[in-house]
């Protein structure tokens, strides 16, 4: 149960913060949702040539070409299938539309400074380095990801990388 | 009389923003153009454009009641009208105390505008050393005894000055209709137009409705309508007060014009038949003209506008302003991006309809085709509001070469090629700038004089060749002359001498982007045509705003191309689009040279690559799906079909699945929220809302030298 008091904090760094959780396999994520544009489902996407596995291709956004990443290759949790339930999260990210395939979109949640922990080493599929913190919420574990850093990242290839 | 003037100031208040905006150009163009005056002075075009602006800003002035702007701009123009007329040589010095005098008056603009403080010694200053030119008859003759109080201002604006409550010469037109019975009641016109005539320079235009069958006309009834135009110091109520007993209210309609509204048409529904000219004053003039000298001789000078004016030029440009409007670029690609979802929503309609039974649902489908048309219709018509043909550029070129090549004494032929092809608004408004440097370096520096060319063997006239066209991804524009070419030591010697870094066995390729290099110059002398040096480094960097490239080959005594190659971002782009596996792309139509199935026999190997022998030349054959790693139904070069490409002279045969349509298609970006993509030149959608990709037949070629 969340209560105002709650949220607020008690060392002061508490301002709630609200989370999209997703799952990837097993574990599930969280990001900041105000990087998030909208939600939808998979649809055909057009394959961009020599692009690495898991950059599904690009598909159109209402008039914009928008690339399409399955993290559940890049990761490699989860079977990668591609149905009617398979959920798309377009988000904004440093200026960019990117879109997201993850295996569901579970809820969106606010979580208070000290409702998150910094993230151990070796703590799930995703590399540290992209993890804010692991969030608790009702005994459930929530990896929140810092999707900027992410997708700008290198390994992502998403970007044109400035060097 | 303070009455009318109150009501007169009141409806011109509203105006007033307009004549200040107008004035602040005018102001901006005449330094603009001071300020890039070449030494040995202004060129006639230069002179009127300036003395234009200070014209029109005296007009503008003396209409909206800012008699103090008119003192500066009036010694100004005077001063520039005997400049014209080769009464007063130029001299640089003038340059500044012009540019002083467009000072006072941005200053007494900005007094009336926002209320700034006017320094009224400046405004006396500037005048009387304007004045002190022109009567000394050059600005390095010994100066004058001039002081503020010795300038003759004209009658008017004296008086203006003085006299608070006296006007200066306003213009008026007057539409006369009196009511049919005018003359029983025994008023007699002449009498009418005579006093008008004692107020100022008057003109009389008699009007016959149209419908009137001229046999019919009653001498005692009045048909006609007058229109007049008065020249006067006098007020409105003035005129008025002469109609006082004539004409009713609405039977006179009266209005203050600008001076620069010399044309005078005939109403719809009434045709001239004669002038009327008062009878002090027996001249017969054609309506055209009598409108314009009339004002003409109430201030002077004023024979020079006739040109300018004529043959309706002022009319033509009001049309011209009607005939357009300025929408901002991106108003336009949204417009297409909503166009683009229509389509595509109409698609998906039309499919789920092909499920419904025809003869059930007739009229849906019915319907649905024509919603299909409708929006093909609406598609295309919104396309093309962003292309213009580039030979709204290239048209301006002919008569720049002509009155350049007879100030050099040179013979130049201007060709133009490809004057259909499309570019973007934006690019074309970005380009001219670039052009006109080339065109210019050209008949400079590049082509000869007819006596040179004779002694090297060539045609005494020179060629100027302006081409352009669309290429692979890009739409490039050749400037092209058959001049004397690129001089190889002299660039090097010139870029020693400049600091620029270059040695002598750099490649010609090299040595030619040295003058792109600020600063660099090469001709003999500076001309206020070019040679000064800010030519090429400004067309690169233009050119490089636009993400363009700019290239030149260049061979001794042959002439000199330079390319200028812009990207298609913004463009639209004609393609086939073909089918590869599962994905579709669109393939540039213009570098398509034909698509064919190739015969068994005509094809061969070479090295282990796969060539197709077409009309004697062996053709190297590109197999889209091994370049880009994919599955395709078709591997084997005979059971495909080859698209021939050509781009720039090297040729190949793309092999691809099937040919599927031919499609207009927006270029997108796909490095807006991705990457680029080797061998794209972008991406577009289709009419299924699919994305397909745009290939960059050059950078297939890199890629298969890279395999």
């Amino acid at each position: 149960m969340q209560t105002g008091q709650e949220l607020i904090g008690k060392n002061g760094t508490g301002v709630a913060s609200e989370y999209l959780t997703f799952t990837l396999g097993s574990e599930e994520y969280g990001i900041d949702i105000l990087k998030v544009q909208e939600i939808r489902g998979y649809d055909t996407v057009t394959h961009i040539a020599n692009a690495p596995e898991f950059i599904k291709g690009v598909i159109n956004l209402r008039g914009v070409i928008v690339p399409i990443v399955d993290m559940r290759i890049k990761f490699k949790v989860g079977v990668p299938s591609y149905n009617e339930f398979t959920v798309v999260i377009i988000m904004n990210v440093l200026g960019r539309v990117i879109g997201m395939v993850v295996d569901g979109v579970s809820d969106v949640v606010a979580l208070s400074g000290d409702q998150i922990k910094p993230a151990p080493e070796m703590g799930a599929a995703m590399d540290t380095d992209y993890i804010t913190g692991l969030g608790t919420l009702n005994d459930q574990m929530l990896i929140l990801v810092d999707i900027e850093k992410l997708m700008s990242s290198e390994e992502m290839q998403v970007m044109e990388q400035v060097n | 009389m303070t009455q009318s003037d109150q009501n007169n100031n009141i409806d011109l208040n509203q105006f007033n923003q307009v004549f200040f905006e107008e004035c602040a150009e005018h102001l901006a163009e005449m330094e603009q153009i001071l300020v890039s005056l070449p030494d040995e002075g202004p060129d006639e075009e230069q002179l009127n454009a300036i003395f234009r602006a200070a014209h029109s800003i005296k007009g503008g002035a003396g209409i909206f009641g800012f008699q103090d702007m008119t003192v500066v701009t009036h010694v100004l123009e005077s001063l520039l009208d005997r400049m014209r007329n080769h009464e007063i040589p130029f001299s640089t010095a003038m340059v500044d105390l012009f540019l002083e005098a467009g000072d006072v008056i941005s200053m007494q603009l900005a007094g009336h505008r926002d209320g700034a403080f006017v320094r009224q010694e400046a405004i006396e200053q500037i005048s009387a050393k304007l004045q002190q030119v022109i009567d000394a008859g050059s600005l390095d003759a010994p100066a004058g005894s001039a002081s503020a109080a010795m300038i003759p201002v004209p009658e008017e604006i004296a008086q203006s000055g003085t006299v608070a409550s006296e006007h200066s010469d306003q213009r008026y037109e007057l539409v006369f209709t009196p009511d049919p019975d005018i003359f029983r009641r025994g008023i007699r016109l002449e009498n009418l137009f005579a006093e008008l005539e004692e107020l100022g320079e008057l003109t009389v235009t008699a009007g016959l409705p149209a419908t009137t069958d001229f046999n019919s006309i009653d001498p005692e009834i009045c048909v006609c309508s007058w229109r007049m135009t008065l020249v006067t110091t006098a007020g409105e109520a003035d005129i008025r007060d002469i109609f006082e007993f004539v004409a009713d209210l609405d039977q006179l309609q009266l209005r203050t014009v600008s001076e620069n509204v010399r044309e005078i048409s005939a109403s719809d529904d009434s045709k001239a038949i004669a002038t009327v000219t008062p009878p002090e004053n027996t001249r017969l003039m054609p309506t055209g003209e009598s409108a314009a000298d009339p004002a003409g001789a109430a201030t002077g000078r004023r024979a020079y506008d006739k040109n300018e004016l004529a043959a309706g030029a002022y009319g033509r440009r009001t049309s011209e302003a009607e005939s357009s409007i300025r929408v901002g670029v991106t108003k336009v690609d949204q417009l297409i991006n909503q166009v683009g979802e229509l389509v595509i929503t109409q698609l998906m309609l039309a499919q789920t309809a092909t499920v419904l039974d025809p003869v059930l649902h007739e009229n849906l489908h019915r319907s649905l085709l024509q919603l299909e048309r409708n929006t093909r219709d609406l598609q295309q018509s919104v396309m093309s509001i962003r292309l213009v043909p580039i030979s709204i550029v290239f048209s301006r070129f002919p008569r720049m070469v002509r009155e350049l090549a007879a100030k050099l004494g040179k013979q130049v032929e201007l060709k133009t090629v490809g004057d259909t092809t499309e570019l973007d608004k934006g690019l074309i408004e970005k380009i001219t700038d670039p052009l006109t440097h080339l065109v210019r370096n050209c008949m400079d520096h590049a082509l000869e004089t007819p006596e040179a060319r004779i002694a090297a063997g060539k045609e005494p006239c020179g060629t100027i060749t302006l081409r352009a066209s669309q290429i692979g991804g890009r739409i490039v524009i050749d400037v092209i002359d058959d001049g004397a070419g690129l001089n190889r030591a002299k660039i090097l010697a010139k870029a020693a001498e400049r600091g620029i870094p270059a040695s002598d066995n750099m490649s010609d390729e090299e040595v030619w982007q040295l003058i792109f290099a600020p600063g660099f110059s090469t001709a003999e002398c500076v001309t206020d045509i070019s040679g000064r040096g800010v030519g090429m480094d400004v067309v690169l960097r233009n050119v490089q705003s636009m993400s363009g490239r700019v290239n030149i080959s260049s061979e001794p005594g042959n002439g000199t191309r330079v390319t200028i190659s812009l990207p298609l971002t913004l463009a639209i782009l004609d393609g086939l689009s073909v089918a590869v596996g599962q994905e579709k792309f669109i393939i540039p139509l213009n570098s398509i040279v034909e698509s064919l199935q190739p015969a068994p026999e005509s094809l061969k190997t070479v090295n282990g690559g796969n060539v197709v022998h077409v009309r004697g030349e062996y053709i190297p054959i590109i197999a889209l799906y091994e370049l880009f790693n994919m599955d395709a139904l078709v591997k084997e070069p005979g059971k495909g079909i080859l698209i021939l490409i050509d781009v720039e002279g090297e040729k190949a045969a793309l092999l691809v699945d099937a040919l599927l349509d031919e499609h207009q298609v927006v270029i997108k970006s796909i490095e807006t929220n991705y990457r680029k993509v080797e061998g794209t030149a972008g991406a577009t959608i289709l009419g299924d809302g699919r994305v397909a990709l745009i290939l960059d037949v050059n950078s297939l070629f890199r890629m298969r030298k890279q395999k």
